[in-house]
């Protein structure tokens, strides 16, 4: 295999070669190689197949924006593989495997390339026009086969074992790229003091220096100035310089999105080490220092292997020391590919001709070009390429008065061009700061700015390394406050221009032409003009219809060349199409990068009780609420759900339940205006609730529905313990809050959520004082000292607690608050002094159960937000002689007051064996017409043990007038079920099993 | 300076034994009251921190405050306070069962709360405290020194915050 590696030239280390794979064989480079540079210096420009039209593609470019060079890659084994690695981006190491894509069944012979062959087909939309008949065959073949034949690269099988970091980090400068503008700025800015945090996408920094060594600045080689500019910032303690890291996007107030790769480069990370980390950083300011990409020429064949960017030549040549070519053709409309023309030859190249198609050039270009014996053709166009898998000619023409002459073939085995620059303007660009468009150079500028950013250097336009160091410089010094700036005296500058062009002229049938504008996404300059052609106006409409510049590069190397050729084509101003928004990510970034740390066991808070541990131990299965996991159910061997929940009804209604109500939400409520705040707050009065007793709070929204609900007791005239839904607990503090700060800010009254002070053991059953009282000290608990609905505070087992007489079951109970800490250890004493009376650990599902036979609500099962207290059959919870209450207002609103609302009822089948589904709807006529209009539908239904049958609620229309009707219910099996419509409280109506 | 030039893996978490812990809520004029009843001072300029012997007072709102006290000096606590509502009403909350407090202490400190924190903690006063968020959860922050900090959380939060950590730690070790 012929070698392309230069002698003396590029940054590799040739003291450390290096192994790797690509298909299968093995190919050698060294450390400091892309797979990209790898590959060219053993002569490979083939490296995949193009999205549409499967054809053979090279390496377009030496960076980031690299459309073309997508392969997939395997890291350090199994589970590790990613598809679509830019070649240009990822560094070689020993042992790294990588393939090609999009071939079948190899890359240099693929039966995909079919679809080049049938390009007719294949027009911008295609999908709209192609597969349209017969309709049918959408589902069963056409969408299939798109789906199949769509998408670049493989998606990988297994699941990801890498970790994924994340890490803030605040600073006064944040510089985006590393290039002669932003060392500048640096230099500049951290010579202040400044906190100065410097980045680039790149193993190491320099930009364009690095692609450039020939060029003088302050008397030293460029490399040698860069060494020596490289190791004053990293003395400086101010200053952080970050390579491997690519800012992604740039959100409101400076917040710049970046990700670093940690060991994607590296053969002997340890696994445990992240792969990538996301940095979210503040800056105080923000300089935007990435340089420019140099746009592509769009004519016939521009998409052959062996055609590429000039500067990404120069960049394979001086970085990595490899010739892209022996013998490339140079063909440009700017001054820079000259220099790439030199720099080859220079090296050893036989560079067959220098091409522009620009009618003048600067003489001394000119000649140099002679002085290297190179042919020059000014005023040329290109027309063709022919070469298969590596370009082998190119066909050039004059062009004169806008007439394309007679074609030259001209041989080569690389095409090196240059149409001219555009600055990089993403990320400014997310923060929609606008673009100006520049109509002499063609490009778009940075205009209004919407955060604290700088841009500097050919990111606005500039050009030459004396230029971009001075606005670096000039940059850094405005990102800090100062006016002195650091001057730079720069020799053998490349400055140079040149002109930007829409297609290239061409004395061929444009019609038959393939001339590429994006090269991953398969777009050619004519599906831009038939896009335009069948209405497509604007440039968003354009993209969309020929996808130009939705690839995974968003249109880095596309979108100024598909405006352009779309501008033409309308016979417009390029402003006058617009400009596609650019959005983040800035590059293609991993899934896991923005997952960070919230996989596996941390995908998500899970909250748990203090008893939770013990629930576990036992067996308990789970039930997520809110961000909390409850025990569900505590099933015996053997028991099914419905068994287990059977028993713990049983149980609790026959001797003696407990149950982990920690997970209410618990807010204390304090101040001189305590009172008037309840008042205000919840439906209920409170004025005349004494101390020590507790009462049932209905919470409305301003709209008048139910919100949330809780017992609330009040331990002193100021002070109201409040419990709320497990779910509501945030939600009620903060709509407490708001009220209080901006409604009433006259109250007297604070806030403090305690839900997390008390853990909450709630014993039910016919015995549960008998269990509680010998535990208890400080307080008389018999029935006649301690009524329903009473509080008090007082010991238990020794433990400091807020102990409230309270039931959610229907049945004698308490609820125990102690603190957190003592949580389990009391309920294991109770679980052990319970033994004599059976005692039943239960979860939610019969705490469920049990509310329901009492006819009691659950926010949010019962009610859905659109359901009053009237419509719950609560109305005897507002306070009547209240002069206002959150939502009162709303009750009096006509929709709210008139006939027909859904109203809060029971449901018992027919069958009592039979249990509705929860949401189904019911009808009052099953022999109506369909659709059968809904009257309402089932909120809650349970299989009620001590009842021996089922039990539902529901809200229907007008309800409450409907006792002892017969309506249906519909079933999952399409039939429907009858049931008779009764009050709610299904068990123990008249509430004397409260009184035990 | 390259960032990896820093030594992060000088580390180390540990969950801290229990205090007693109240949230103060109080209008700033009836502070003086307060902190005679504290038998401490409690600060009034927000962020601030106090610490008296083994108490200690952070003001992490406009009339909002952070007490600690040795864990059987809670029922004293609550006395004292008790007899000043009348005439200077406040809410004084027992806290000390609600939080955990972690302990983060070594040159990584800033590093590793960095993972889940989004506040430029290098601006944060020794001695100061600060309501802040880490990886979800809401906590509230002390630097005791350089590199000393107590993280309080939420109980139920406590195993999600402190897996972060752990995580983080291991990370930091990595040296990557």
């Amino acid at each position: 295999m012929t070698s392309f590696r230069v002698k003396n030239k590029g940054r590799i280390n040739r003291d450390k070669p290096v192994t790797f794979t690509f298909d299968g064989k093995i190919f050698h480079g060294f450390e400091g190689d892309t797979v990209a540079s790898a590959l060219l210096a053993n002569g490979v420009h083939l490296m995949g197949r193009s999205f549409k039209y499967h054809r053979p593609r090279g390496v377009v470019t030496a960076g980031s924006e690299e459309p073309n060079a997508l392969i997939g890659t395997t890291h350090r084994g199994v589970g590790r593989f990613e598809p679509n690695t830019r070649a240009t981006m990822q560094e070689i190491y020993q042992g790294l495997k990588t393939t090609s894509q999009n071939k079948w069944p190899s890359l240099k012979f693929d039966l995909g390339a079919i679809n080049d062959r049938l390009y007719m087909l294949f027009s911008a939309g295609f999908y709209y026009k192609t597969f349209m008949w017969p309709r049918s065959f959408w589902d069963s073949v056409y969408e299939p086969l798109i789906r199949k034949a769509a998408g670049l690269g493989k998606a990988p099988t297994e699941s990801d074992p890498d970790h994924y970091a994340s890490r803030y980090l605040h600073c006064d400068v944040l510089i985006i790229g590393g290039g002669a503008a932003g060392i500048a700025a640096a230099l500049t800015a951290g010579r202040t003091g400044a906190k100065v945090v410097l980045v680039d996408e790149n193993p190491e920094m320099g930009g364009g220096i690095l692609s450039e060594p020939s060029v003088l600045i302050d008397g030293q080689s460029g490399w040698q100035w860069l060494a020596a500019a490289l190791a004053e910032l990293d003395a400086m303690p101010n200053l952080s310089r970050m390579t491997r890291v690519t800012a992604i996007g740039y959100y409101h107030q400076n917040m710049i999105g970046m990700v670093e790769k940690i060991t994607d480069h590296q053969s002997d990370a340890p696994l445990i080490a992240p792969r990538e980390r996301m940095w979210r950083v503040r800056a105080g300011q923000v300089i935007l220092a990435q340089g420019a990409i140099e746009r592509p020429m769009v004519f016939d064949g521009n998409d052959c292997p062996g055609v590429m960017m000039a500067s990404g030549a120069q960049t394979f040549l001086n970085r990595f020391g490899v010739l892209v070519g022996k013998r490339p053709i140079v063909l440009t409309s700017h001054d820079s590919a000259w220099y790439s023309a030199f720099d080859m030859a220079d090296a050893g190249a036989e560079v067959t001709a220098i091409v522009d198609t620009r009618v003048e050039v600067r003489a001394d270009l000119l000649e140099q070009a002679k002085i290297r014996g190179i042919m020059v053709l000014i005023g040329h166009t290109a027309t063709a390429t022919k070469g298969r898998l590596r370009v082998k000619t190119l066909r050039v023409n004059p062009v004169q008065d806008g007439r394309v002459g007679t074609a030259v073939m001209l041989g080569c085995d690389a095409v090196l061009v240059c149409g001219g620059w555009t600055p990089s303007l993403h990320l400014f660009s997310h923060t929609q700061g606008t673009l100006d468009w520049d109509a002499e150079a063609k490009v778009y500028l940075p205009g209004n700015k919407t955060e604290a950013v700088h841009i500097a250097g050919a990111g606005r336009g500039l050009w030459g390394i004396a230029a971009v160091l001075a606005d670096g410089a000039d940059a850094g010094a405005k990102a800090v406050n100062i006016s002195a700036t650091a001057a730079y005296t720069v020799a053998d500058d490349r400055i140079g221009g040149g002109i930007t062009q829409s297609v290239l002229p061409t004395d061929q049938n444009p019609n038959k032409a393939k001339a590429f504008v994006d090269f991953q996404n398969d777009v050619t300059a004519k599906d831009i003009q038939l896009a335009v052609r069948e209405g497509m106006k604007s440039i968003e409409h354009v993209k969309r219809y020929t996808t130009n510049g939705m690839a995974t590069d968003q249109g880095k190397l596309s979108n100024m060349n598909g405006l352009t050729i779309a501008a033409d084509a309308l016979g417009k101003d390029v402003p006058q199409v617009g400009l596609t928004t650019f959005r983040p990510p800035y590059t293609p970034t991993t899934f896991g990068a923005f997952a960070g740390y919230h996989k596996g066991t941390h995908f998500e808070v899970t909250r748990k009780t203090p008893i939770d541990a013990w629930a576990d131990e036992h067996g308990a299965v789970f039930e997520p609420v809110a961000l909390w996991r409850r025990a569900w159910y505590f099933p015996k061997h053997g028991e099914d759900m419905h068994q287990a929940v059977m028993r713990e009804c049983r149980s609790t209604r026959e001797s003696l339940g407990i149950f982990d109500a920690s997970t209410l939400g618990k807010i204390e409520v304090s101040g001189p205006d305590a009172t008037e705040f309840m008042n205000r707050f919840y439906t209920n009065p409170w004025t005349k609730l004494g101390v020590g007793k507790c009462r049932y709070g209905l919470l409305l929204g301003e709209d008048g529905y139910i919100l949330d609900d809780g017992v609330i007791g009040r331990m002193r005239d100021d002070l109201f313990h409040v419990t709320t839904t497990t779910g509501g607990a945030a939600r009620v503090l903060n709509m407490m809050e708001d009220y209080l700060q901006t409604e009433w800010p006259e109250l007297n009254v604070w806030l403090t959520s305690t839900t997390e002070e008390w853990a909450t053991i709630a014993l039910n059953g016919p015995n549960a004082r008998k269990l509680l009282e010998p535990l208890v000290e400080g307080a008389d608990i018999s029935a006649e000292a301690m009524s329903h609905m009473a509080l008090v505070e007082c010991t238990v087992d020794g433990i400091p607690a807020r102990l409230f007489r309270v039931s959610f079951t229907g049945e004698l109970g308490f609820e125990v608050n102690v603190p957190a800490r003592h949580g389990r250890a009391l309920w294991e004493k109770l679980m052990a002094l319970g033994k004599p009376y059976n005692i039943c650990p239960y979860g939610t599902e019969t705490m469920h159960v049990l509310r329901c036979e009492k006819g009691f609500i659950i926010v949010g099962q019962d009610t859905d937000g659109t359901v009053t207290p009237h419509d719950a059959g609560m109305g005897w919870a507002i306070g009547k002689q209240k002069l206002d209450f959150v939502g009162k207002r709303s009750l009096d609103r006509p929709d709210i007051t008139a006939a027909g609302r859904r109203q809060l009822v029971g449901l018992l089948t027919t069958n009592p064996q039979t249990v509705l589904t929860e949401g189904a709807q019911i009808i009052a006529d099953r022999a109506q017409a369909k659709p059968m209009r809904m009257i309402g539908h089932v909120t809650s239904s349970y299989w009620s043990e001590v009842l021996g049958k089922s039990i539902a609620m529901a809200v229907v229309e007008n309800g409450f007038e409907r006792m002892g009707d017969m309506l249906y219910a519909s079933c999952e099996d399409g039939n429907t079920v009858a049931v008779t419509v009764t009050g709610t409280a299904f068990y123990d109506p008249d509430g004397n099993r409260l009184k035990g | 300076m390259k960032i990896s030039d820093k030594a992060f893996n000088d580390v180390s978490i540990a969950v801290l034994p229990p205090c007693a812990r109240f949230n103060l809520r109080i209008d700033v004029i009836n502070l003086v009251a307060a902190s005679t009843a504290f038998g401490a001072a409690i600060p009034e300029t927000i962020g601030m921190g106090v610490k008296t012997g083994n108490r200690a007072g952070y003001c992490i709102g406009p009339d909002e405050f952070l007490l600690h006290g040795a864990a059987d000096n809670q029922a004293d606590i609550v006395s004292a306070f008790a007899a000043i509502r009348a005439n200077n009403p406040h809410s004084l909350t027992v806290i000390s069962d609600r939080e955990q407090t972690i302990g983060i202490t070594g040159a990584g400190a800033m590093e590793l709360l960095a993972m889940g924190c989004p506040l430029d903690l290098s601006r944060m006063a020794v001695g100061s405290a600060k309501r802040t968020v880490f990886d979800y959860a809401q906590v509230v922050l002390i630097r005791d020194d350089e590199d000393a900090f107590r993280m309080e959380v939420w109980r139920s939060f406590l195993p999600h915050v402190y897996e972060l950590l752990e995580i983080g730690v291991a990370e930091l070790a990595t040296g990557l």
